[in-house]
């Protein structure tokens, strides 16, 4: 297990209403391995986007602890942790994640330049896997939702991250698209060793998992073992 | 109207201001028995070279292609009327003359301010109608 | 890409923006860099003036526009001509205390050669002169001889070029250094080029209310008290021994300056503070509202691996980008303004004036710079702390 979550919970305090808290996430426990693509299914307000927001060291649990490799993320200093999610951690987010001031290559290599200087080639050769390279010198504002998703892609791969979080990578995607996005996440989970974790309520994603979870209310349901890598 | 513009409109404002100002508010007193001084004719001759350097900014709006070339020839117009009041024409001998207090610094400043944005516009026109 | 491009990018990348900012900064370093300016120019010009007037007492004319004439020509180089006998010169001298008492006489010349220009002309002894001739002395080893004078330093006329006075040709053999004071327009001679300039613009029907002969004419009798001797004690038995004179400590003579000098200050110095603050408060607002409009994009850098400090580090580097950009416009805008039109603010204000050494101005642009960037990292430093405090998560998760 690269990265390890153990009975993860994420309390809010309710604005109004009767019951003082609500549950975002519930005692969830799990574990993503090196090559091996983890998709996490549910319904919208299920908690999904929590739980990876708490599995990336963005978001401090109320209870449990993450693992990544040795290290307690949420025990880490900020500058650590900072440092740590820079070099292990690829995450693309839901939505528009581009900095707008910046080129699409730049944006790229942006993360590459935080802690040292970003790898041109590696940042090319992702935009042309995702079929983006002629958007190179273009401006976010300038590409479409699903580019601005493929761009956000090949800025954590170019990382060559530990683990990938992705939260609806297919999100706007046609099929063509999808299809390409999610070949593209499977080899590199098989390729480079990258434990990978798909959030989506796209049912496509399912058939690239090796291990399918499905989140509810909170809870982790069901864990359906469709394939591991080293069966 | 577009950037590259821009230095030919400012050049056009200052020499105006210079044209205008030279003749009026910035310009050189009237002595009180009516004569004129040489100070008055310096005021002259600002207004002579405010104003064609005036024409030659109007020209660079109308005459795009022209720029660069009106932005070269704005370079010794602004020369000249820096050097024009008190060392090519002389002025009143006393700093607290008005020419002296008021009228040859702005010049200065004026003229130095179009001599500058006049090389930017010759810079940033540089190249571009090849 | 370097990462050190960044903030200049983002400034760039919303050009009113950043417009704004540096619109408000050049504002701030323009009326601090100014206010200082103006301020240590006035400091400098009463230090100048007290120099100048290194005397103790000052005896003239026994009459009302005599004193007011006499701090005029000082402050303002308004030419002044007020006349007593030369037995005072004498009478004075007999005071008990009075160590130098040097005579000097006023004369506004009517019209210079080249245009209309009035200049005071004063004429003093070199004997006993202990006020003007240490500074002709300063910028000419050569002694005033007949028809020779000393121009200060707001008088164009070179060395060696001939003045027309009242129809006579005088030689300029010395250029006087900057006192920041009316002095600067006056023209210096000996006593006995005076009596001929006297002469001659009597001859040109110039009334001067000399009533006898112009020879025995002084205007002013300038007194250095003994040393052992109380100034006011002296000052009082000059006023007590000699008739129809005015004994006037020179110090005195000024304290109204030096007041309004100090009031200035405050003004100027309240004036800045007053802009200080606003900038702050419009910066404190501008960053704040930029913050909440970046928050998503703050975010995103937070999950691509910036730390808490660095997203700090990067809203101070382009707060400190825009004040360094407007500070340095301001201070240069302000530096057109100020330097070029010294003689106008001295003029207006109507006191001695006297631009600092480059040294100090430098010094003071720096400290200029150093204010308008202490204002923006200031206001931004609240901002980014704040900004540190936004769950990383929920500004995901806003406006997606």
């Amino acid at each position: 297990m690269i990265l390890k979550a153990e009975n993860l919970s994420k309390r809010y305090m309710r604005k109004t209403g009767q019951a003082n808290y609500f549950h975002a996430v519930k005692g969830v426990s799990l574990g993503l391995r090196r090559g091996e693509l983890t998709v996490l299914m549910g319904r919208s307000g299920s908690g999904k986007t929590t739980l990876l927001h708490m599995l990336s060291g963005l978001l401090t649990p109320s209870e449990g602890v993450v693992r990544l490799g040795d290290a307690d993320l949420y025990s880490m200093d900020d500058e650590a942790l900072s440092r740590l999610r820079n070099k292990k951690i690829g995450v693309v987010p839901q939505g528009r994640s581009a900095i707008d001031s910046l080129t699409v290559l730049e944006n790229v290599l942006l993360p590459g330049t935080m802690y040292g200087s970003g790898d041109e080639k590696e940042a090319l050769r992702w935009l042309d896997a995702l079929e983006i390279a002629h958007l190179a010198g273009a401006r976010p504002a300038e590409l479409s939702g699903g580019e601005l998703r493929r761009m956000a892609l090949a800025r954590a791969l170019a990382r060559k991250p530990a683990v990938l979080l992705a939260d609806e990578p297919t999100g706007d995607l046609d099929d063509v698209s999808t299809e390409r996005v999610l070949t593209a996440l499977k080899d590199v989970t098989r390729n480079s060793g990258t434990a990978v974790l798909i959030v989506s309520h796209d049912t496509e994603a399912t058939r690239y998992a090796d291990v399918l979870y499905r989140m509810d209310g909170g809870m982790l349901k069901e864990e359906s073992l469709i394939c591991r890598a080293d069966a | 109207m577009n950037k590259k513009t821009i230095p030919a409109l400012i050049v056009l404002i200052l020499s105006i201001l210079i044209a205008v100002g030279s003749q009026t508010f910035l310009g050189a007193c009237v002595h009180g028995d009516g004569s004129f001084g040489a100070c008055h004719w310096a005021a002259r001759a600002m207004l002579a070279l405010g104003g064609t350097q005036a024409v030659m900014a109007m020209l660079a709006l109308v005459f795009p292609k022209q720029k660069q070339g009106l932005y070269l020839g704005m370079l010794p117009v602004s020369v000249a009327g820096l050097l024009t009041p008190g060392t090519l024409i002389d002025i009143c001998k006393v700093n607290t003359m008005r020419c002296r207090m008021v009228m040859r610094p702005a010049m200065l400043v004026l003229f130095g301010l179009t001599l500058v944005i006049a090389m930017v516009g010759c810079l940033t026109a540089r190249g571009r109608n090849a | 890409m370097k990462l050190r491009q960044l903030p200049l990018k983002n400034l760039l990348r919303r050009p009113g923006r950043t417009a704004a900012l540096v619109l408000l900064t050049a504002f701030l370093a323009l009326s601090v860099f100014c206010g200082s300016v103006v301020v240590r120019s006035l400091q400098s010009g009463l230090d100048s003036l007290e120099a100048r007037l290194g005397a103790d007492i000052i005896v003239m004319p026994a009459t009302a526009e005599s004193k007011v004439s006499f701090k005029n020509m000082l402050l303002q180089g308004t030419t002044g001509a007020f006349y007593m006998d030369a037995s005072v010169l004498e009478k004075v001298r007999e005071v008990e205390g009075v160590a130098i008492a040097a005579p000097q006489t006023f004369l506004a010349s009517l019209k210079a050669d080249c245009c209309a220009v009035k200049v005071q002309v004063i004429g003093m002894d070199p004997a006993t002169d202990f006020t003007v001739k240490p500074w002709i002395d300063r910028s000419t080893s050569r002694a005033l001889e007949e028809m020779d004078v000393a121009v200060g330093c707001d008088v164009t006329a070179d060395v060696g070029e001939d003045l027309r006075i009242y129809g006579l040709n005088t030689h300029v053999v010395a250029k006087l250094a900057e006192t920041g004071t009316g002095l600067d327009t006056a023209v210096y001679c000996t006593l006995d080029t005076m009596k001929r300039l006297l002469a001659a613009a009597e001859e040109k029907g110039v009334g001067h209310k000399i009533t006898s002969d112009t020879s025995d004419m002084i205007s002013a009798v300038y007194v250095k008290v003994a040393e052992g001797y109380d100034v006011d004690a002296v000052n009082n038995a000059l006023n007590g021994h000699v008739r129809k004179v005015t004994a006037v400590r020179a110090r005195s003579m000024f304290t109204d300056v030096s007041d309004s000098l100090t009031g200035i200050s405050q003004t100027v110095a309240l004036l800045i503070g007053a802009v200080w603050v606003l900038a702050f408060v419009i910066l404190l607002i501008a960053f704040a509202m930029m913050v909440n409009e970046r928050r998503r994009e703050f975010a995103v850098l937070r999950l691509l691996g910036a730390s808490r400090r660095g997203l700090s580090r990067l809203m101070l580097a382009e707060s400190a980008l825009c004040s360094l950009a407007g500070g340095m416009i301001g201070v240069g805008v302000a530096a057109l303004a100020v330097f070029p039109f010294a003689t106008l603010i001295e003029t207006r204000l109507g006191l001695p004036y006297l631009t600092p050494p480059a040294r100090e101005i430098l010094a003071m642009a720096a400290g200029t710079m150093l204010a308008t960037l202490l204002v923006g990292a200031l206001a931004s430093a609240w901002s980014a702390w704040r900004l540190s405090r936004t769950d990383v998560g929920i500004a995901l998760r806003e406006g997606v």
